[in-house]
């Protein structure tokens, strides 16, 4: 912790292990995540966490959980720094398996109050220490007044290397990354698809057709229907058996090749 | 003089013999009562029989009138005995012959002039007539005339009435209409050819109609939820006589049969507002009438929005979904009606409806997500058989040229599996695949080695309930029915999974 010497105390829950800290990389994004969002957090966070990484980011619902969610699905190792106090308890079911998962998994739960109630306030604080304890920072989407840019502000101010994650100029939580990168705050992220792209493990042509149409982006079971120009049901249960077989995955309707 | 006539009383589908006994007395002071525990409604007909009978050119009798409607312990509601007690009058008063008025069954509403009115209930005083004659208000007559063995006689006015019965000008009796001539083919207000894309919403659809299952839609607003779930009507099977029968029955004792309307004509698809009451859902009132669930007996009932619709009504409709049948109970009655409908719901994913859209992102937070979902019961989408995902279409990558199948075409896959179905059940006491219980799924649905397998392995991935693997296998057994398929294989437990439980 050589590069952080903190003027309050942290508080903490799980075991401290200072090799956590080693290198970490802090990742941010707004709490409205879409799903181009949540599409690179699952092709970046693995890489990195390859990388030997420790993800640092600040347990929010949106992109925040989706990355501490993605690490832990990948096996490596993640700090939530919380904008309310360590023993603070109004959280729901799924806030506290998270937390459970976290610490179970030799990660760590900080923040900079015990009992502290969440409010306005405590959040631009959580937010320098999230940009306190990364070496580096990946803001991947934000809006134009968000935390994720308090986060960015405090980072520079720290000289730490920032890069953002270009999105669409037609998406309001694309427009604080974008400002990021225009004003030459952050660099852009750039992301190398490990080894060769895709090898195709479908039992049949046609399954191998499916996943080529997908490789790329999501789509649902009509569209992929039509672009084939096959019956919605046969597609539908060649899907499901490439789900069974752990092949691709659905999310609110699309279907994605995992990884 | 005493004179009785016949009338009955409809309470729910039931239908009771009422005399309505009317004495003319020679002596005392002239007045007019009605006893007999009678409602507003009937209280009320004495001001109206006395204006019809002396607009319609008749005396009223300025003696001490006595009206009885017995069993005096049955609660009588309604205007329907208007006609029977001005009928009494009449012959007590020797103004028309009481001998041609006996045996047969008077029942219908006065109005000041003495023509009579379209009243609700006709159809089932013809059922209940049977091999009698009933003198009914000819705009409602047409509901009774196609009941086998019964004589009727539709009546304009009390004049034309009195004219029959002195033989001055007889009515003629209706002919019977045959109620198959009358069922409409089909009902195509949206075709499904005409509904872009969302080829698997219309898969599912196919299955519901086929097999009877219920289905849950959801997707961004503006994506042909409800236009899907209109095109459902047009691909369902035409009424068989016994069905229409059954859902004019309830028609008819709502009163929502036209007048001069003889019969509902097809598939009923009802659509409440979710503004709607528990009393309106399920029917009710101290005369309990049906509600939508029983409207929409034998073909489908569409909640759009159902999140939005109150936790209360919502849960009522536990027990029809179950049982095919509501009862209501009321101080003064207890009634049950047939409540057998196809239950289509839409819901968007959130609030705000666009979580999971390609361009627009949600605006909604984590909690508001699990609030909303959380108002549909768990036991309600338990169910659910069908669930699909109606996702947003790009209206500019469409392609045109790819017509998908007509509503016509789907119909008859529709109606060649029901066929299946019938013969397959017709030694047990349903009629569609998803009304199967535990045992005849046993039965009827022997899974194939590898079907087998991918339903173990699914229920381990998916985390599904005892339950949801019954209704899988259901599904899967309407799916190898559209295949034509004795043996469920695995593709058809493949595509039954995609419809599985999500939300």
């Amino acid at each position: 912790m050589s590069n952080f010497n903190p003027k309050y105390k942290l508080y903490y829950q799980g075991e401290w292990d200072e090799s956590l800290f080693a290198k970490c990389m802090t990742i941010v994004g707004s709490r409205r995540m879409t799903d181009y969002g949540r599409r690179v957090i699952e092709k970046i966070v693995p890489q990195l966490v390859q990388a030997g990484w420790t993800i640092v980011s600040g347990f929010m619902y949106g992109v925040d959980r989706a990355v501490h969610e993605a690490t832990l699905a990948c096996g490596g190792r993640t700090i939530a720094v919380l904008g309310w106090g360590v023993n603070w308890q109004k959280l729901d079911d799924r806030e506290l398996k998270l937390e459970e998962e976290i610490v179970n998994s030799g990660g760590l739960l900080v923040s900079l109050w015990e009992e502290q109630v969440p409010t306005l306030w405590t959040f631009p604080a959580r937010d320098r220490v999230m940009a306190a304890i990364g070496h580096e920072l990946i803001v991947i989407e934000a809006g134009v007044k968000s935390g994720s840019l308090i986060t960015a502000e405090m980072a520079y101010k720290l000289k730490k290397p920032i890069w953002a994650v270009p999105g669409p100029i037609t998406s309001s939580v694309s427009l604080g990354t974008n400002q990021l990168i225009a004003d030459g705050k952050a660099k852009i992220y750039q992301y190398h698809p490990l080894g060769p792209p895709l090898k195709l493990r479908g039992g049949n042509p046609q399954e191998g057709e499916i996943l080529d149409l997908i490789s790329d982006q999501g789509l649902d079971v009509s569209e992929i229907a039509r672009r084939l120009g096959r019956p919605a049901s046969d597609i539908g249960s060649e899907l499901t058996m490439l789900m069974l077989r752990g092949d691709v995955e659905e999310r609110e309707g699309k279907y994605f090749v995992v990884k | 003089m005493l004179v009785k006539i016949k009338s009955v009383a409809n309470v729910g589908l039931e239908t009771t013999a009422i005399e309505v006994e009317v004495d003319v007395a020679s002596q005392g002071f002239p007045g007019f009562n009605i006893v007999g525990l009678a409602s507003k409604a009937v209280e009320e007909a004495r001001e109206r029989v006395k204006t019809a009978i002396t607009n319609s050119g008749f005396d009223f009798p300025p003696k001490k009138i006595t009206v009885n409607l017995a069993p005096a312990d049955i609660p009588k509601d309604g205007a329907a005995y208007d006609l029977p007690i001005a009928v009494g009058i009449l012959a007590a008063s020797a103004q028309c012959s009481e001998k041609s008025t006996q045996g047969a069954i008077f029942f219908g509403e006065l109005s000041l002039d003495g023509s009579l009115r379209h009243t609700k209930g006709v159809l089932l005083v013809g059922l209940y007539a049977k091999n009698n004659a009933i003198y009914v208000p000819i705009e409602s007559a047409n509901e009774a005339a196609v009941v086998d063995n019964v004589t009727v006689y539709p009546v304009r006015n009390l004049r034309e009435l009195v004219d029959h019965f002195q033989d001055i000008k007889k009515i003629e009796p209706l002919k019977h209409i045959e109620i198959q001539e009358l069922v409409i083919d089909a009902n195509f207000e949206v075709d499904l050819v005409d509904v872009a894309g969302q080829e698997q919403a219309k898969r599912a659809l196919t299955i519901a109609a086929a097999g009877g299952h219920n289905l849950l839609m959801f997707g961004p607003p503006g994506t042909g939820k409800t236009m899907l779930a209109k095109g459902m009507a047009g691909i369902l099977p035409p009424l068989s006589s016994l069905e229409a029968l059954e859902v004019t029955r309830i028609y008819s004792v709502a009163g929502l049969l036209d007048s001069g309307e003889s019969l509902v004509r097809r598939r009923p698809y009802r659509h409440p507002h979710h503004g709607v009451s528990p009393a309106g859902m399920v029917g009710g009132g101290s005369n309990p009438l049906p509600g939508e669930v029983s409207l929409s007996h034998l073909g489908v009932l569409f909640l759009d929005e159902m999140a939005e619709f109150p936790r209360s009504v919502l849960e009522s409709l536990r027990q029809p979904m179950e049982d095919g049948t509501v009862s209501i109970v009321r101080a003064s009655a207890h009634v049950s009606y047939p409540a057998s409908f196809t239950l289509l719901a839409a819901v968007n994913p959130c609030p705000c409806g666009y979580l999971g859209h390609p361009r627009r992102e949600c605006k909604c937070t984590d909690k508001m997500i699990r609030k909303y979902r959380s108002r549909i019961s768990g036991p309600i989408l338990d169910r659910i058989d069908l669930h699909v995902h109606v996702p947003a279409v790009e209206i500019e990558k469409l392609d045109s040229s790819a017509v998908g199948q007509s509503s016509l075409n789907i119909r008859n896959q529709v109606i060649l599996v029901r066929k299946i179905q019938e013969i397959r059940f017709k030694d047990e006491k349903i009629y569609t695949n998803s009304q199967m219980g535990n045992k005849h799924v046993k039965k009827y649905c022997e899974l194939m080695p590898d079907a087998q397998r991918i339903l173990k392995l699914a229920v381990e991935k998916f985390d599904l309930s005892a339950r949801s693997y019954f209704r899988l296998i259901k599904v899967s057994r309407t799916i190898a029915d559209l295949d034509n398929c004795d043996k469920i294989l695995v593709n058809h437990m493949a595509e039954a999974l995609q419809y599985r439980q999500q939300i």
